[in-house]
């Protein structure tokens, strides 16, 4: 039995226990995105899409889909990021923790368990779960729709500006199971939102597969910071769907600094007039590590902007992948996109597979696109030098550099200072 | 302090110096001119280590240490400074981790702890008024989007901060205007000390009116050429290189 076959088998097992449910619009569409998946399946990478991540040869065979036994994680056996005054919501392998969550209540802002939403809050939940997934399809997120129970439900009501952060943080231990989870962030019209959300392995070992769905609703801003910095040993997919309307603003920053193979997706649709999306991603491989970001932005309207600054550093025997896709349909007039991919190599054995790619099909359109590797200067190095620097840290020291535009681009000052010592630390810099 | 004998020096595989000969004591000022593309750059740029310049042959002592046997950033904890002619912008290193990491680096070379942050803060504010450098400067990246002036006088700053023993200004005064010249050579002049020694590399001899060489010497075809005192600046102001130039080739 191939590892989908098992998969397969899992979820006509869970179906079993739901009695009710099965009825339900929900239980059907997770029929359909299973049905999805038998025919996707788990890519290899003979796929176009998977073609230098070969994230089949990296998933056991042995891992289960379903939801793992929930041990205790204690309320300091984690990185709560008690700094940023934030509402805070903790999921552990895939499970909410009202323990572990604090909640800071504002009218018009609604935050809590995707799980409990799910089953009390059906006009919003009915409305967007698994709309964006559909749209593309894809063998991860396809998966997770057919999965995913529970994750962090988040809801701005028309015209509301959530006064703090919503800080989403995922905790994974259960190195038995492919963990599904899944965020859904709905801002209405006019309403400003700022989320992070952040991914920790506690265990030996981790896998799981993320999806987070996002609806930019007309004249709504939202900011979204995805935290990869406590993830070593973590073997992840992430997708993450959002939807642009009218007159309304994405920005998306995702930081990536440790990984055994982590594969971020990004699918943004600009389908109001007037819409932007800006995608900032920083990512260090190093060792083995293999960090993957492939971008789509779709322009569907006229007058759209679009802007994705990615850079890399691969260290070692680190790989980084970088495909970063421009659509432009034939409507879309006056649109502006830009793409900026950096990627630094530190070693020899490191290695960066970059792939810009272009669809245009309207003739009225600014599009342009860069992508460099190289690798640090030898004058900045030698300036360095001749002050009596060391040679390791004069590199360190220009990677930071290299790295710290990305970091700059945070809104969140706190934020800001946690990924800067981060970065100094991956980097072993004291100053 | 520093001699070097019968240093020869190539490029991409063209010789540029030329059994060049150079001795400076504790305490000098010493002034190299000469028209340019005779190596006075390649000579501050070999003693510094840069990697490009080919020692073909010759000798470099300093403080009887065989310089050219040590790595750049070693002969900079050592006490050899360069002033840059293009100081490097590098965007996202702010001026002040900059020199932390470098008078750390320094420091742990002696043996020393790490500087306290509030002693960091004193010597930086004491050396920056050296320089007439604003406090804002100290936080904006290394030398990016300096004016020209503010990039020379953020190397004197530097090497206020990190007190060598040899200092070697690389053309610090082309692109300065008269003021931001008054106020590098001021900085420069408060930091000459019977035990620091200068090599003030220049074009022009306009520099050499507020500091004043103990030795000026003419370099030409990379080697030296002529040495003199501090009127043979003064003379060649005048006269131009022609003539030096003419005897050269009457020599030869």
């Amino acid at each position: 039995m191939s590892f989908a076959d098992k998969i397969v088998s899992e979820f006509e097992l869970a179906a079993k226990n739901l009695n009710g449910e099965k009825e339900s619009s929900l239980f059907a569409m997770r029929k359909e995105a299973l049905s999805s998946f038998q025919k996707l399946g788990i890519p290899s990478n003979r796929h176009e899409e998977w073609r230098y991540t070969n994230i089949k040869t990296q998933l056991p065979e042995t891992l289960s889909v379903l939801s793992g036994n929930a041990s205790i994680v204690e309320k300091n056996g984690f990185n709560n990021f008690k700094e940023i005054k934030a509402t805070r919501l903790v999921f552990f392998n895939g499970v909410f923790s009202k323990e572990l969550s604090s909640i800071i209540e504002q009218t018009g802002v609604t935050v809590g368990s995707l799980k409990e939403h799910l089953h009390h809050n059906k006009p919003v939940t009915e409305k967007y779960f698994g709309v964006l997934v559909k749209k593309y399809e894809e063998h991860f997120s396809v998966l997770n729709t057919a999965f995913a129970t529970d994750g962090a439900f988040v809801h701005i009501m028309k015209g509301v500006t959530a006064e703090f952060p919503v800080f989403i943080i995922h905790l994974y231990n259960s190195p038995e199971n492919f963990t599904q989870t899944r965020n859904l962030i709905v801002a209405e019209e006019s309403s400003k939102l700022n989320v992070i959300v952040d991914f920790q392995n506690l265990g030996s070992a981790s896998f799981y597969n993320h999806v987070s769905e996002v609806f930019v609703g007309k004249n709504a801003d939202v900011n979204v910071t995805k935290l990869q910095t406590a993830t070593a040993n973590t073997t992840a997919v992430h997708t993450l769907e959002a939807d642009v309307e009218r007159d309304a603003k994405f920005t998306c920053t995702t930081i990536s600094l440790e990984a055994k193979l982590i594969r971020n997706t990004t699918n943004v649709r600009l389908s109001g007039e007037n819409s932007e999306a800006h995608l900032n991603g920083l990512y260090y491989a190093k060792g083995t590590s293999l960090i993957d970001n492939h971008i789509l932005v779709d322009h569907l309207v006229p007058n759209c902007q679009s802007n994705q600054l990615y850079k890399g550093i691969l260290d070692e025997e680190g790989t980084g992948v970088f495909n970063g896709k421009i659509f432009v349909k034939q409507d879309a007039q006056k649109t502006n996109a830009f793409q900026s991919s950096k990627a630094i190599l530190l070693s020899d054995e490191a290695s960066i597979n970059s792939k810009p790619q272009l669809e245009i099909f309207a003739d009225d359109v600014k599009c342009s696109h860069g992508a460099a590797i190289g690798q640090l200067s030898d004058d900045e190095i030698f300036y360095l030098l001749a002050r009596g620097i060391h040679k390791a840290d004069a590199k360190s020291i220009l990677t930071y550099a290299f790295a710290s535009q990305i970091i700059e681009t945070i809104a969140i000052d706190e934020l800001k200072v946690y990924l800067d010592n981060k970065l100094k630390e991956r980097l072993h810099l004291d100053f | 302090m520093l001699s070097i004998k019968n240093l020869n020096v190539a490029i991409n595989g063209q010789q540029i110096l030329k059994n060049l000969n150079l001795e400076i004591k504790a305490g000098e000022v010493q002034a190299i001119m000469g028209p340019n593309g005779t190596g006075k750059s390649t000579l501050a740029s070999t003693l510094a280590g840069k990697e490009a310049y080919e020692v073909l042959s010759g000798e470099v002592k300093f403080n009887g240490k065989d310089l050219l046997e040590m790595s750049p950033d070693e002969r900079a904890r050592e006490g050899v400074f360069l002033a840059f002619q293009y100081p490097v912008e590098i965007p996202g290193v702010s001026v002040t981790n900059f020199m932390k990491a470098a008078l750390n680096a320094k420091r742990r070379h002696f043996g020393l702890d790490p500087i306290e942050a509030k002693d960091f803060l004193k010597l930086m504010k004491d050396k920056m008024a050296l320089v007439e450098i604003k406090k804002e400067m100290m936080s904006r990246s290394l030398n990016e989007g300096f004016s020209g002036g503010e990039k020379k006088r953020n190397e004197i700053f530097q090497m206020a901060m990190l007190e060598p023993s040899l200092c070697i200004l690389d053309e610090t005064d082309s692109g300065l205007d008269i003021d931001a010249l008054r106020i590098v050579a001021n900085g420069i002049n408060k930091l000459r000390d019977k035990d620091r020694s200068f090599l003030v590399i220049t074009h022009y001899q306009r520099l050499l009116t507020y500091i004043v060489p103990d030795v000026v010497h003419v370099m030409f075809g990379g080697k030296i050429v002529k040495s003199g005192g501090k009127d043979l600046a003064l003379e060649l102001e005048e006269k131009g290189y022609d003539w030096i130039k003419e005897e050269v080739a009457a020599e030869a």
